[in-house]
């Protein structure tokens, strides 16, 4: 069965996924820039933004997820693509050490291995991720998210227990 | 030592407790159960190092597992302590296969960030290199899904016009492969003279050559066809929800090239089709490969009939410090959307540097693939999305 991409004028499609957003979720702060369509929301209300973009607007491919260590707060990006020259940004900000956020993987399955390395690199833990476990670092005995501000390059590293 | 409760976690969460024992049904009518065999890191016919944790039952998989990071070298930390202009030639260390287009990438991004102009002559060289690294990178990956086939034959004509490609890189570059060539505002240096007339002779020569030696060599060939027709199907949605771009998503008939759907640098400006298949089978991942490797020869002639004249690198300070913000680049690599999200914080060293890999996100699908396959089919689908390491381990 073959899949239906968007089409139309570029413009008029991103009104429409503005105003998809701003209707079901009254994002008043979201913006047209260029062919980016820009989204802030509170952490808990990721999941219902993306189901939006996915169920109703049609919005197919989940591009990639951003973690930045802001020390204190972490922020999560989301890049959406609808693969006819429109991308969605969606933006949220973690406030805390100790980062939790619902995962996006029912809705964007590709999400499943972005949410695991960011759980890697920063020890941001998805909550109901169907298998959070690290991609590139060891799986036990290594207790450290290297993408930490916190984490110096310089500093060697011991696996706790390990001989 | 470990908490008690963090060593229960990391069982949990390193999967031991799924597969084989999670699933007790999975035992055959005369209650077997089923073996578990890892497959690399240094499997000889791997595609770099990369582990799979099979669960076979009798000669079929019936779970598959990949697991990364032999080759990690935590390149978006190293990105953080260096200037901007220093990523560079670390980014070429990513794709080992695509150096280019990574450059590329990470280039863009920055220029997002600076909003600098650059010449027209260096946008034409970057397309011209990008094109000819596709090349290099597709006619390849051609050869290495006929070596895991047990055909040896192909990987020599596919050799051959890779090191001639280099030949040329290294003519214009100074490197074969690690180049540094594609700087923030422009490219390093202008073409040699001689060296238009040369890529133009050889893009004439393989141009010739190519029906013969990569296509009528192996597309009817009774063993190809057998091994690779119907082997790794896919439906389209499927392969969007796996994240897929590049090659196997095409080859799913989806049409979606980055190239043509957020248009970078001069593309706009240039003709060429995209290319798609219906399959969604290995067989017509290479049917798409081909066709684009023709079309890449097509972009690098309309590259050097419009080259303009004129300077190669815009006007930049010595030293970069781009204003707060994000700066996002996209380009479509061999092996599909390489995207790079650089974080400034004003100063002169990225604060935060995101790749998102075509390998990494492609090899999603082994997972989703390869369980109801036969363990001999686990090559040719490595071939399908034939990831690269330095790409899925960064």
């Amino acid at each position: 069965m073959a899949v239906t991409l968007p089409e139309g004028d570029l413009q008029t499609r991103l009104e429409s996924y503005l105003d998809g957003f701003k209707n079901r979720h009254g994002l008043e702060e979201s913006v047209v820039e260029g062919n980016v369509v820009r989204v802030a929301v509170e952490p808990g209300f990721v999941p219902a933004v993306l189901a939006t973009a996915r169920e109703a607007l049609g919005i197919m491919h989940l591009a990639f997820i951003t973690v930045v260590d802001r020390m204190g707060s972490f922020e999560v990006h989301y890049e959406l693509l609808d693969l006819r020259g429109g991308i969605v940004r969606v933006k949220t900000t973690i406030q805390g050490e100790e980062p939790v956020i619902d995962t996006v993987t029912n809705i964007y399955p590709t999400a499943n291995w972005h949410e695991r390395e960011a759980y890697d690199m920063f020890g941001v833990a998805f909550k109901g991720h169907p298998d959070l476990r690290r991609t590139y670092m060891w799986q036990d005995h290594f207790d450290h998210h290297p993408l930490l501000k916190s984490f110096e390059i310089s500093t060697r590293r011991t696996f706790e227990g390990l001989r | 030592m470990l908490k008690d409760e963090k060593r229960v976690e990391s069982i949990t969460l390193s999967g031991r407790e799924s597969g084989r024992l999670a699933n007790p049904d999975i035992r055959d009518e005369f209650g077997l159960e089923t073996l578990d065999m890892n497959m690399g890191p240094q499997h000889p016919a791997m595609h770099g190092l990369l582990r799979l944790i099979l669960e076979l039952d009798g000669e079929t998989v019936v779970r598959c597992d990949p697991v990364m990071g032999y080759l990690h070298r935590c390149q978006e930390k190293i990105a953080e302590n260096r200037m901007y202009p220093a990523v560079i030639p670390l980014t070429d260390r990513l794709d080992y296969f695509a150096n280019m287009h990574n450059e590329h990438g990470y280039v863009l991004a920055v220029e997002d960030l600076l909003d600098v102009e650059i010449p027209p002559r260096a946008e034409y060289i970057r397309v011209l290199m990008c094109e000819l690294m596709r090349l290099a990178s597709h006619i390849p990956s051609l050869g290495f899904l006929m070596l895991e086939l047990g055909a040896f034959t192909p990987i020599l004509y596919c050799f051959r016009e890779r090191e001639r490609i280099q030949t040329i890189f290294e003519a214009v570059t100074g490197a074969r492969m690690m180049f540094h060539y594609i700087r923030i505002g422009g490219v390093k240096a202008d073409l040699p003279p001689d060296i238009p007339q040369k890529i133009w002779d050889y893009i004439e020569g393989l141009e010739q050559r190519f029906q013969s030696d990569f296509v009528d060599l192996i597309q009817g060939n009774e063993i190809f066809i057998s091994r690779t027709r119907g082997v790794g199907t896919m439906s389209q949605e499927k392969a969007l929800e796996m994240g897929l771009t590049g090659p196997p998503l095409r080859c799913t008939g989806v049409d979606f090239d980055i190239r043509r759907d957020y248009p970078y640098s001069i593309y706009p400006e240039l003709e060429f089709d995209v290319i798609t298949d219906q399959a969604g089978d290995v067989e017509a991942s290479y049917r798409v490969r081909i066709a684009e490797a023709l079309q890449s020869i097509r972009l690098i002639k309309q590259c050097l009939e419009k080259m303009p004249e004129g300077e190669v690198m815009g006007d930049l300070g010595r030293r970069l410090r781009p204003a707060e913000g994000d700066g996002f680049g996209r380009v479509e690599s061999p092996r599909g959307e390489f995207s790079v999200h650089v974080v400034s914080d004003g100063s002169d060293t990225p604060y935060r540097v995101h790749y998102r890999d075509p390998s990494f996100c492609n090899m999603q699908l082994l997972q989703e693939v390869i369980p109801g396959h036969y363990l001999p089919d686990i090559m040719p689908i490595m071939g399908l999305i034939d990831p690269v390491s330095g790409g899925w381990d960064k």
